[in-house]
């Protein structure tokens, strides 16, 4: 495991809230996460689906629909700046060359009508001093290190020819392409077969190792983080529950939500796996329980977590958790 | 690898167009050929005055044009000659059916394309305003007068303008001056009440096309992704948004041509007097003139299917994915 | 194309009973469209109009040249008038008066018994002739969904070249060969009018076609013309509809061109006829040609409004 200290903290995501005001109500899809990325770590952002990963992600950017997507408050500082304020002007010098994000919906990410060169090669003028031979010189190097096979080929196609895989990798070349010092990848393991899912994280492995990227790896699978991550923030109901190093979450989780998203893991000392799941659905972000979002489906509900949110515990100086049990 | 499949279709659709071309000219034959009316109609009054016999001189001069023939018969020769580049004798106006097209084809067309260049201009900038602000007071706007616009009958709103601005206003002559230079201000001037009644629906409706295919990708995650690599908003909608979105638009707006051509330019020369295509074979029609509507349908016909042609190929290149078989 | 995305609640089995529910829970989605009310409200008015207004207003054919070119009330003009007794021309002021509150030709006839005999003919055609065009394109949309094959083929590619046929050219020809009466410019619209309907009754018919529901009476025994007559055309009944509010609008201005180029019923005074007159008189009477227009502005616009009302209300995709 790779050694960090508290100093080099790259992008401090504070309180940060992310609301969608539609007409059928105000969805709190993300409502107060915290967490802060250091330099040259993999810190993973894990819950079940709908629990506002993706919206938080977006909202590092800014690039939730708007409307009806509104940040109600909260900073993402980076280099001193406020992402979540800044003008918009600023905000896209960031955009790609900063801090680049490749999408949830890695299949339908790719402009369908554009050539893989034009998209790669049209962010690379925006950003860098490269004429556009040097850009596509660059492109094809980097698709050679992707371990894309006939890179020169592979820019003059189109998304439609190529596999779910090859997607996958030309979108991590294009968000590569300006040399970002952050990237943030939502789910990229999710939607691709058991073969291509080992590739894909051995890819970001090789980000990790050789580029000393800062990586946020968003993923439901906590097998995934267990694989990749340095640290993690569990994520539940558009809040952060529980803030601390993989090893720690795996062997000692805190918070009964990360307990049960453990259990649900298959066993795989055990011959057949038991797939477990927790109790009960997530919580509708319009209409989010009041106290402890978790308290309905949680175990070891005790009265209090029915009316109180529960405070941020220190369990120790690298594992915070928002649960009255440790209150 | 594209160019093959791409010349067998092409080859496929040219042939295809030429049996619906040839269909409709057969319909229109026999429409023209089999109605109560002779082209010799217009002389009865003639005749008359001088007393002579109506039943001979008709004859006679069925007889100089072959219309007493059996229909069959004629339409074989109409054919033949067809194809050997002969587009008959114009009975009203007694010329060459190719020279009066020859004449008149550049006023349907100057009026056509300059309607089609302003609809299509001001129609898509301001359907992209519209998606881009979606649910503003400014797409509310839009939105309802193009409602106005695609429900407006163009033959009365060129009345309108006449109404206002040549008889009230006294800026415009009420009629087309056939006599100006084709290539001069003066005709564009002369031009601008016609291209605005002619272009006035096109442009409503392309305003709606365009609305809703912006919307329609606005939303996809390639757009996120185009913003997420920091392009400036212009790039992200002009171009990752609008080309997506001028799939369906060129597929629609090139649908519309026929009615366009055979609608409303043709209303649009009646209103203003202008001495086009439309102008012609609606006086042919009156006239009985049958070579004359007969091939001016024709040409219609295969300019509006030339143009479909020419669409679909157009797609290959917008859209990659498209192959036709 | 347009891809129709195959969305859930489309199969409606509530024609097959709770149908009641179903049509307002599409009503009160159709409500919160104000335009489409306005639509529908108008509409309603000028059915009113045409059914009930000619028994409160004089013979729309009556000339009386003593009272020609009065212009509507609130409207005052200065007329030449050439007098008999002196030999020379007058000029007068005019002003409307209520005995013809929309004023008159130039023979003298009353604007507002012509318009409203005009709203019978407008409405009389837009409704006969979709009804026919409507019945064609469905039969044949269906048919050509449901028995496939070599009759498909045969079917669209009959579509095609009528598709492709300059349809107002078409309808001058028709109609000037066989005489401009209104049963016939009727005839005409309708039979040239399918095509567009037979095309999307066919593809929602095909998509239908695979659904579960359709399925199971097939397999269930059901004869071809059962599943043809309770499952398939019911279900396209909304599309139908829809189809038939957008395509009255083009029926009616079709009416409307023909009469205003020379080819409409002499006998029946419609909004077309009103019109192609008032644009030869636009220097002495201006309201001829304007008042006519603007009904078939409201007309034509009632029913874009109702019709666009009604895609969004049937449509499950959209969120009115
Ligand atoms: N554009 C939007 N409008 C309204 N609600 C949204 C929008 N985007 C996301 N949400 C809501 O925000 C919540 C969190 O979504 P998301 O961040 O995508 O979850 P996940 O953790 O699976 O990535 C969901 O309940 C979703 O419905
Ligand atoms: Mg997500």
């Amino acid at each position: 495991m790779q050694s960090y200290s508290r100093n080099n903290i790259i992008l401090r995501v504070n309180d940060l809230k992310t609301y969608f005001f539609t007409r059928r109500g105000v969805v709190k899809a993300v409502d107060g996460v915290s967490f802060e990325l250091r330099q040259g770590e993999c810190l993973c952002l894990v819950g079940e689906s709908g629990c506002g990963k993706s919206v938080t992600a977006l909202s590092i950017l800014r690039l939730f629909d708007s409307p009806p997507g509104r940040i109600v408050g909260g900073t993402v500082v980076y280099n001193s700046t406020d992402l979540a304020s800044c003008p918009d002007q600023e905000l896209r010098k960031v955009r790609g060359k900063e801090i680049a994000l490749i999408l949830q919906e890695a299949q339908s990410a790719l402009n369908p009508v554009l050539t893989i060169g034009d998209q790669i090669i049209e962010q690379m003028k925006i950003h860098l001093p490269l004429s556009t031979d040097e850009a596509r010189f660059k492109a094809i190097n980097l698709l050679r290190e992707m371990g894309i096979p006939s890179a020169e080929d592979v820019l003059n196609y189109y998304p439609h020819q190529l596999s779910g895989g090859m997607k996958q990798r030309v979108l991590v070349t294009m968000s590569l392409c300006c040399d970002p010092k952050i990237l943030i990848a939502d789910e990229p393991t999710t939607a691709v077969d058991v073969t291509i899912k080992a590739q894909v994280l051995d890819m970001f492995h090789q980000l990790k190792t050789k580029r000393q990227m800062s990586l946020i790896f968003i993923t439901h699978d906590l097998a995934v983080v267990a694989e990749i991550g340095d640290r993690a923030v569990v994520m539940y109901g558009g809040r952060d529950v529980e803030t601390a190093p993989v090893s720690e979450i795996i062997s000692a989780p805190a918070h009964p939500y990360t307990a049960g998203l453990l259990e649900c893991l298959p066993d795989l000392s055990r011959e057949m796996s038991r797939l477990n799941s927790i109790p009960g659905m997530p919580p509708d972000p319009s209409k989010m329980p009041p106290g402890c979002t978790f308290h309905p489906r949680c175990p070891k509900m005790i009265d209090i977590c029915r009316t109180q949110e529960p405070p941020l515990a220190e369990i120790s100086k690298e594992h915070k958790v928002r649960c009255h049990l440790y209150a | 690898m594209r160019k093959g499949w791409l010349r067998d279709y092409i080859l496929k659709r040219l042939l295809y167009s030429l049996i619906i071309a040839w269909g409709i000219l057969t319909v229109t034959f026999i429409l023209v050929r089999v109605g109560p009316s002779s082209p010799a109609d217009k002389y009865l009054a003639n005749i008359a005055a001088r007393g002579q016999d109506p039943s001979q001189v008709i004859a006679a001069i069925e007889a100089r044009y072959g219309l007493d023939k059996p229909v069959l018969q004629q339409y074989g020769e109409y054919i033949f000659n067809l194809l050997r580049g002969n587009w008959g004798w114009s009975l009203s106006t007694s010329m060459p059916v190719i020279e009066l097209i020859k004449h008149h084809w550049i006023y349907s067309f100057q009026l056509i394309l300059l309607s089609s260049l302003f609809a299509a201009i001001i129609g898509i900038l301001i359907g992209i305003y519209s998606a881009v602000k979606q649910y503003t007071k400014a797409d509310y706007a839009f939105t309802f007068l193009s409602f106005i616009g695609i429900s407006i009958p163009n033959f009365w709103l060129g009345v309108m303008l006449i109404l206002v601005f040549s008889v009230k206003l006294g800026l415009f002559k009420t009629y087309y001056d056939t006599t100006l230079p084709l290539f001069s201000l003066a005709n564009l001037k002369a031009l601008t009440l016609p291209v605005i009644t002619l272009g006035t629906g096109m442009l409503a409706a392309y305003v709606r096309y365009t609305r809703s295919a912006m919307l329609d990708n606005l939303r996809k995650p390639f757009v996120t992704t185009a913003r997420a690599k920091g392009l400036p908003e212009h790039i992200v909608i002009g171009k990752h948004v609008f080309r997506n979105a001028l799939l369906p638009l060129v597929t629609i707006i090139m649908f519309d041509l026929g009615s366009i051509v055979f609608g409303g330019a043709y209303l649009t020369e009646i209103v203003f007097g202008i001495p086009g295509l439309g102008q012609v074979s609606f006086n042919a029609i009156f006239a009985n003139d049958y070579p004359v509507v007969v091939a001016i349908t024709l040409i219609g016909t295969l300019v509006v299917l030339l143009v479909n042609l020419v669409t679909d190929i157009a797609y290959t290149y917008l859209d990659p994915r498209i192959r036709y078989e | 194309m347009n891809e129709r995305k195959e969305t859930a609640g489309k199969d409606r089995a509530a024609f097959h009973g709770g149908g009641f529910r179903l049509a307002s829970y599409y009503w009160q989605r159709m409500a919160r469209n104000r335009l489409a009310i306005f639509g529908l409200a108008f509409i309603i008015f000028l059915a009113l109009v045409a059914i009930a207004g000619p028994f409160f207003t004089p013979d729309p054919t009556e000339v009386d040249f003593e009272a020609k070119n009065m212009p509507p009330v609130g409207f005052t003009i200065t007329q030449s008038v050439y007098d008999i007794k002196t030999d020379q021309f007058i000029t007068t002021r005019v002003s409307g008066t209520w005995k013809h509150p929309l004023g008159t030709d130039r023979k003298g006839r009353d604007m507002l018994a012509m318009i409203v005999s005009g709203a019978r003919v407008s409405l009389q055609v837009g409704l006969l002739a979709t009804g026919i065009a409507i019945i064609i394109g469905t039969i044949i949309g269906v048919m050509s969904a449901y028995l496939g094959g070599w009759i498909d083929n045969a079917l669209m590619r009959f579509t095609d070249v009528m598709m492709t046929f300059p349809f107002f050219l078409l309808l001058v020809l028709i109609v000037f060969i066989f005489g401009p009466s209104l049963a016939f410019i009727v005839l005409a619209i309708g039979l040239t009018g399918w095509t567009g309907t037979a095309r999307l009754v066919r593809s929602e018919s095909l998509s239908l076609r695979t659904r579960e529901f359709v399925m199971a009476a097939k397999a269930l025994g059901a004869s071809d013309g059962r599943v043809v007559f309770r499952h398939l055309i019911p279900n396209v009944i909304s599309l139908i509809i829809v189809i038939a509010t957008l395509s009255i609008p083009g029926v009616i201005l079709a009416e409307a061109a023909l009469s205003f180029i020379g080819l409409g019923d002499p006998t029946v005074p419609s909004w077309g006829i009103i019109l192609e007159e008032g644009q030869h008189s636009l220097t002495t009477a201006w309201w001829v040609a304007v008042e006519p227009g603007i009904m078939l502005l409201l007309t034509v616009l009632a029913f874009n409004f109702l019709g666009d009302g009604l895609r969004d209300a049937f449509d499950p995709k959209s969120n009115v």
